[in-house]
């Protein structure tokens, strides 16, 4: 018969003046594998330590086998709960063996020499977690993954019959966290063991767990088998970004994951600029206006310019000429195209010789077809034309209705202002 | 308990015990070596080396001063040392000692008022109180200024910044304590201050000693969770120790070392940084050995300091608080640079 081994009864916790977990409540059953799940600071750790009885409940309880664990003894709520930290950092250079022997130290006598028992279970779970050749190197000498191993092993050594771990394996390495699941696997079914897990791989933790809990700012949001909890709605609101739920048709896995596309157009402005750039003028400008929103043309650049590579990188569509050569008719032609769909025209502090000078057409198009026109200021310092050729235009546009920028917020100022005219 | 089955598991245990052969012979090599300097200071002193004459009165009176000045190096020099072990477990900081904390400063402050304040009988035995309470006064103050503003356990840094300007207020407020006393005030109160292991009065070095054997005992007591605190208090709540209460103990019986070892010998630093730290690097870092064996280092490293400063210049005594800080002074500047690698990693 399973028993329940750990009891939320409508649990408030949290620091001083500042609540964490609202009015929580759920049980886990013994033998369970439970993947708790949730964004950052949604109070995971703070329900682990209530639960360890590190903090104390503001109202409710924690029941561990039946008992309200504020009144547990330490020694022997040692042996009903095991805590495995993200990280344990010792200060002194213990070796693995003497640190593994910390976690017999609540049933050891008063003078903490330890029994043949003693040894046996820190053996055991030396050997469990495969330790036991680190056993007389420095624990500070070992790799993150052989640490988070010691660890484990160390909560072990209390033997308890609840193992929590606190995304104690989130920071390892894909084959140490195969090993250390595999590990708690072994445990929870050879052993009943019941394994509590803080899991940001939603995915892995749909492959091992028995059923999983999603926290959202402090309360419970769902608790349920893994198909229950992992639903696209609940997943993307929770996570606040847009979550993908597949289900394996073999194997019956299912697979979280997100959609990096939503994340870089947060909110479509459906508005798009086209942006004259060149030599890296126009980087971070590409970079503003995505955040913002906005679809973002550009061109003509020469192709290996570096503005060209960012926005190859961004993904923005740009009309291309070869690398060190004239902006040629054909380029134009598109990029006209481009300046057609777009809204407005933005010209960066791209420095004008010769080979672009045809690029400043484009802003001319714009203005004439009724499109507001930015122009970065100082022209004049940045003229390389033989007889001025780009300061000549630029008055020109100037006097025909262009507007001057000269910081990027200022800039993005206008364009709202346009935006909304 | 009940679940474990013996058969399952090696019986001999060989992969937990390993081999103590080394560490025996260490441990015999690090005892002969305290006889033979113990023995080389009750040789070494002003009026020359060697056992003095036994037969004649003075020379006999030689000796007992030696080796009251043993007792009081003894006591002083464990109880500063094992008080260093506890600070730098608790605080989980290499640098932790009772004199960069403000502990000794604080105990120096109280001990300056009781001198001042009277003579006699009273208040050779309240020294050790006032200092004790001066001193939990004091460590409570730079933890409180320490962990303003944080969470939790206030950062290294901060703890030995708080502990210094403490400590220098202390010191400062003792200056003016002894710049507006009497001449005699002032000569008793400076030859104190610069430590020194002058024998006290049979009273205050029976209460003293009563004392320190309580608190190196309750420690000894505490040293296996001394083991499990290293790891954090966090971490030993979750292996079933009461760690608060540990932690509150262990402070109060370090400060009350701290505090014996003031009010016997005066300021006398680094002694609580040097030998626990050499200890570490020696044995390693289980406290049920570190405590016994920093104790007794502690005491001896004190004695041989003592017989270098009454020594080197006879018949000018050096205050051995001199000496110690001499040879602590550049080890303390070699931890802060690079924590030693056997001792300690932090």
């Amino acid at each position: 018969m399973q028993y329940d081994a750990m009891t939320f009864r409508n649990v408030s916790a949290g620091y001083k003046q500042r609540k964490v977990l609202d009015n929580v409540s759920f049980t886990v059953r013994e033998g369970e594998f439970v993947s708790l799940i949730g964004p950052n600071g949604c109070g995971k750790s703070t329900l682990l330590k209530t639960a360890a009885a590190l903090l104390k409940p503001l109202s409710g309880k924690v029941e561990l086998f039946g008992q309200d664990v504020q009144h547990i003894k330490p020694a022997l709520r040692a042996s009903l709960l095991g805590v495995v930290p993200q990280k344990i950092e010792s200060p002194m250079a213990f070796t693995v063996d003497q640190i593994v022997m910390n976690g017999r130290i609540s049933s050891m006598g008063r003078w903490g020499t330890p029994s043949s028992i003693d040894h046996d279970l820190v053996e055991r779970s030396m050997i469990y977690t495969d330790v036991l050749d680190l056993r007389e190197r420095f624990f500070t000498e070992l790799s993150g993954g052989e640490q988070q191993r010691v660890a484990l092993a160390m909560v072990l050594a209390q033997d308890p019959k609840i193992i929590m771990l606190d995304e104690s394996i989130s920071h390892l390495d894909i084959n140490h966290r195969q090993e250390v699941l595999q590990i708690l696997m072994n445990l929870n079914r050879e052993k009943q063991m019941t394994i509590l897990l803080v899991s940001h791989d939603l995915t892995l933790s749909a492959g091992i767990s028995d059923r999983f809990l999603l926290m959202e700012a402090g309360t419970l949001v769902k608790a349920g088998t893994p198909v229950e909890v992992l639903e696209p709605e609940v997943l993307s609101r929770v996570y606040n970004c847009d979550l993908h739920v597949q289900q394996d048709p073999y194997t019956g896995y299912l697979q979280v994951t997100g959609a990096i596309d939503s994340l870089r157009h947060r909110q479509k402005l459906n508005k798009s600029v086209h942006v004259i750039a060149g030599g890296g003028s126009g980087i971070e400008l590409y970079r503003r206006l995505l955040i913002e929103g906005y679809e973002v043309t550009t061109g003509v650049l020469n192709r290996l310019d570096s503005d060209a590579e960012a926005a190859r990188a961004l993904n923005i569509p740009a009309v291309l000429e070869q690398p060190f050569s004239p902006v040629g008719s054909d380029a134009i032609a598109q990029a006209l195209k481009m300046v057609g769909d777009a809204d407005a025209v933005i010209l960066s502090q791209v420095p004008f010789g010769s080979g672009n000078l045809v690029n400043l057409t484009l802003a001319e198009a714009a203005l004439n077809s009724g499109k507001p026109v930015f122009l970065a200021e100082g022209i004049a310092t940045r003229d390389y034309t033989e007889g001025k050729g780009a300061l000549a235009v630029t008055t020109r546009l100037m006097q025909s209705g262009a507007n001057a920028w000269h910081s990027m917020s200022e800039l993005m100022t206008h364009l709202q202002q346009h935006q909304y005219r | 308990m009940k679940r474990i089955n013996r058969s399952e598991v090696c019986a001999d245990n060989s992969f937990t015990t390993q081999s103590r052969s080394s560490v025996a012979l260490r441990m015999l090599l690090f005892f002969a070596a305290l006889m033979v300097l113990l023995a080389l200071s009750m040789l070494l002193g002003p009026s020359g080396i060697g056992i003095p004459d036994l037969e004649s009165p003075s020379g006999s009176a030689i000796l007992s001063l030696r080796f009251s000045r043993l007792l009081m190096g003894m006591m002083t020099g464990a109880a500063l040392s094992a008080s260093g072990v506890v600070f730098q477990a608790l605080l989980r900081n290499p640098l932790a000692e009772p004199y960069v904390l403000g502990v000794s400063g604080g105990a120096g402050l109280g001990a300056t008022l009781t001198i001042l304040a009277g003579t006699g009988v009273v208040a050779s035995f309240s020294l050790p109180v006032v200092a004790f309470l001066s001193a939990v006064v004091t460590l409570m103050v730079v933890y409180g200024i320490a962990s303003q503003g944080t969470s939790g356990q206030p950062s290294v840094y901060s703890l030995i910044l708080s502990g210094v300007i403490v400590s220098s207020i202390c010191s400062s407020i003792i200056m003016f304590l002894v710049s507006t006393a009497s001449v005699e005030g002032m000569h008793n109160v400076i030859w104190w201050m610069l430590g020194s292991l002058q024998p006290v009065s049979a009273g205050q070095q029976l209460l003293s000693a009563a004392l320190l054997f309580g608190a190196l005992a309750g420690i000894w007591l505490l040293s296996p969770r001394l083991n499990a605190l290293a790891l954090g208090r966090e971490m030993a709540h979750y292996q079933g120790l009461h760690a608060d209460l540990v932690i509150v103990i262990g402070l109060l019986l370090a400060t009350l070392l701290a505090a014996i070892a003031v009010s016997l010998s005066g300021m006398i630093g680094f002694v609580g940084l040097i030998v626990p730290h050499v200890m570490r690097a020696i044995f390693g870092p289980d406290h049920r050995k570190l405590v016994p064996l920093a104790a007794l280092g502690g005491g001896v490293f004190l004695v041989v300091c003592d017989a270098v400063a009454r020594t080197l210049l006879a018949p000018v005594e050096i205050p051995v608080g001199v000496v110690t800080a001499l040879a602590g002074g550049p080890f303390f500047l070699i931890i802060l640079q690079r924590r030693m690698k056997q001792a300690w990693i932090a």
